[in-house]
């Protein structure tokens, strides 16, 4: 937490020259791109999200138990992937263009597909972020809703009016946290944004820092950011307060889906398809195209390094967030229930932290440790001013453990709930101390747990692009900063490869997801 | 001298609730079972984990077989209590099978007595067929059992169960409660039993307490 203070310290600390600068020519604009992008992001995201998520969860239409699941698959594309991929598609060489051409003899106007816009990272951004929206307001309305829906239709309602009147004031707190999310990504995007040249104070902060050279300013923007982002996270505590509607009724039965026949039922199953060919084949399969391509000129030696890099940093990361995640959640489980809710929204707390924040926050920490270390380093012979920790590796994991504590620590928090004090109990009553009870009964019985969190983490970490970019040693890449080195430089044929290896990744924790719901 | 006395015990569990265990008082002469019976809600469970020393008293204090447990400025932890408890849903392990779970307090003793003595708990509880089941696999009956010979195993000063009966079938109880009896008897166990039911009690335990609790109705 010690770096995310220090950024927030920042705005207390005396303005510079360049700042002013900063503030007069280029603030507005900065801000005005990241409200656009979020709003607009936000909207679509949900309506695509819970229109889905009714239609899977209400109606029954051709291949709606496929696309119950295959809808979540999106997640699995990270949104940079995604943006030079389309882009490049739609470009004047690119295969829609090109096919038009050659085959059909269509000529498009230059500018009638323009995917490098703001409206291009909005649709971008909408497609591939929409699964969370989705996801979760098809878990609650699957739950938790079928006796007021039920109801609802027994007392005459048509389709549309019960979705307007029941479905979504039913829904609000599944759909308010998934928008939460999905703005929460889009706030901590930097790879879509600056690829398509959009202005946004993620890119702001990485544009003062690398270009400017001006951390003071950088940290200043990323502390006016995390208010913006603070407030917009006790908003969602507000919005969802006394929103738990699930109090009245405890049976959950399954929600029985109407029929839904002839064109309708197409049509549904035609919309669903479109969706899931946009935002999952078609980019898919274009890379898996590119990187036929490619694959002979990329698969080299160098790329076994990329990948141990990749792995290597995020399994120590992962590693570590499994043990705080673990200590933590056990000390909360033995404090008051109050105390404990403390802990755990603070553990819960840095997934909404955008990278670039995180990583301004480590830096200017570990440079002042460096500073406070120079005369142990002088007594060590590496003479003045030497920096050791804040070119080393540790710099860039201090700033993974910061950014995803959250996702394992909800992996373990969700584990132990599931598991009664009891077996505590009992095994210290048969002469087991504390820790010996946790090693012989709380760890294996968490085994699942503990495994799919490493898992999620791993996979989160791996994916991460701005915080790699701004905390990574000399010389240190990983499959991400290489899939966006690629794409600014243009060579998009050779990013495919990472990125289908990032893809890849990114499914198997996917996959994990829908799996674990389905044992719920 | 009483094997255990528990003298002037007042436990709440929040500072500004009223106190579910008003200054109790109770001994026990050694080998005697001793039933508390109860509505629910008058603090029958909470004596006993305040036995157990999985809570901690307000007042009062607590002695087993001459040692001072608790009382004012002393506390002796869970695990070095010497106190065997069988809990309300059994709590067996889910990951480690009957044997595993019966051997799980026996930690101390060398290979061949622990061998030794849970073949001895097998056959007391007459489980020595399903050694290697694990608790989903074991009936209700048969997971009680388990349950007491792994409190049973150590061999405790004084054995705790919480409801004994209450996740097992009407049909089953009358059986179970002569078999309970008796393998207290052969096993001379001072054993202090909580239940809701006067029944359970009368036919296992050779005398009851009855706690009262005025408080406790005010909730319903």
């Amino acid at each position: 937490m010690l770096p995310i203070l220090y950024v927030l310290l920042g705005l207390f600390r005396p303005t510079n020259e360049n700042w002013q600068i900063v503030k007069q020519y280029l603030l507005t604009d900065y801000v005005l791109g990241s409200a656009k992008l979020v709003l607009f992001t936000g909207f679509f995201a949900a309506l695509l999200g819970v229109v889905l998520a009714w239609l899977v969860v209400g109606y029954t239409f051709p291949l709606r138990r496929f696309f119950r699941w295959a809808l979540v698959l999106p997640l699995a594309v990270p949104p940079y992937i995604a943006a030079y991929t389309y882009s490049t598609m739609t470009s004047y060489t690119g295969f829609i263009q090109s096919t038009l051409r050659n085959q059909f003899d269509i000529k498009l106007p230059p500018g009638t597909i323009e995917i490098m816009s703001s409206k291009g990272a909005i649709f971008i951004m909408t497609l591939f972020l929409f699964p969370y929206v989705f996801m979760l307001t098809r878990t609650f309305l699957e739950r938790q809703s079928a006796s007021y829906i039920e109801n609802a239709r027994l007392l005459g309602r048509s389709r549309l009016s019960l979705f307007i009147k029941v479905v979504l004031p039913l829904s609000r707190p599944a759909i308010i946290s998934g928008v939460m999310l999905v703005v929460f990504e889009v706030f901590s995007d930097y790879g879509v944004a600056s690829y398509f040249g959009m202005q946004t104070v993620s890119t702001a902060i990485f544009q003062t820092w690398f270009g400017m050279y001006d951390v003071d300013s950088a940290i200043r923007l990323a502390a006016w950011l995390l208010i913006v982002i603070i407030g917009l996270f006790v908003i969602e505590r507000f919005l969802r307060r006394n929103r738990q509607f699930n109090a009245t009724t405890s049976q959950s039965r399954p929600l029985k889906p109407q029929q839904m026949k002839g064109i309708a039922a197409w049509g549904a199953t035609a919309f669903c398809s479109i969706i899931f060919l946009l935002a999952f084949i078609v980019p898919l399969t274009q890379i898996i195209v590119w990187t036929t391509w490619t694959y002979h000129k990329i698969w080299r030696a160098d790329f076994i390094d990329l990948m141990v890099n990749s792995l290597s940093g995020a399994a120590i990361a992962t590693a570590v967030i499994m043990i705080i995640a673990l200590l933590s959640a056990r000390t909360a489980r033995m404090l008051s229930s109050s105390l404990a809710y403390g802990v755990s929204r603070l553990m819960t707390a840095g997934y909404a932290i955008p990278g670039a924040i995180v990583a301004i926050g480590v830096l200017a920490v570990f440079i002042a440790l460096d500073q406070r270390l120079s005369t142990v380093y002088e007594w060590l012979g590496k003479g003045e001013g030497a920096l050791v920790l804040s070119l080393s590796l540790s710099m860039l994991i201090t700033g993974y453990i910061i950014r995803f504590m959250a996702t394992g620590y909800n992996a373990i928090e969700s584990g132990y709930e599931k598991l009664p004090r009891v077996y505590t109990e009992a095994s210290r009553t048969l002469g087991r101390g504390n820790t010996k009870s946790f090693f012989k009964v709380e760890l294996p019985l968490l085994k699942g747990a503990v495994i799919t969190g490493f898992i999620l983490t791993i996979v989160e970490i791996m994916k991460e692009l701005p915080l790699t970019l701004l905390l990574r040693p000399f010389n240190f890449d990983t499959l991400a900063t290489r899939t966006y080195q690629y794409a600014i430089d243009e060579r998009i044929y050779d990013a495919a490869l990472p990125s289908l290896l990032l893809i890849g990744i990114s499914l198997i924790s996917v996959l994990l997801i829908v799996r674990l719901e389905k044992e719920k | 001298m009483n094997f255990v006395a528990i003298k002037h015990v007042t436990f709440r569990y929040a500072r500004r609730q009223p106190p579910v265990i008003d200054d109790f008082s109770c001994t026990l002469n050694k080998g005697e079972v001793v039933g508390i019976l109860g509505a629910s809600g008058s603090g029958k469970s909470s004596l006993l984990r305040l036995v157990a020393g999985l809570e901690l008293p307000e007042k009062g204090s607590i002695m087993i077989d001459g040692m001072m447990m608790v009382n004012d400025g002393l506390y002796v932890d869970v695990e070095n209590r010497g106190v065997g408890m069988v809990f309300q849903d059994y709590a067996l392990f889910p990951h480690l099978n009957v044997v595993e779970n019966i051997a799980f307090g026996l930690h101390k003793l060398k290979r061949a007595a622990r061998k030794e003595r849970v073949q001895e708990m097998l056959e007391l509880v007459q489980l020595t067929d399903y050694a290697k089941r694990y608790p989903h696999e074991l009936s209700g009956g048969q997971q009680q059992r388990v349950a007491l010979a792994r409190a049973l195993a150590p061999k405790p000063s004084i054995l705790l169960m919480d409801e004994p009966f209450s996740s097992l079938d009407a049909s089953l109880k009358t059986s179970i409660r002569s078999e309970l009896r008796q393998i207290l008897r052969k096993a001379e166990m001072t054993c202090l039993l909580v239940s809701h039911d006067a029944a359970d009690i009368e036919a296992i335990c050779d005398r009851s307490i009855r706690i009262q609790k005025e408080m406790a109705e005010a909730t319903a």
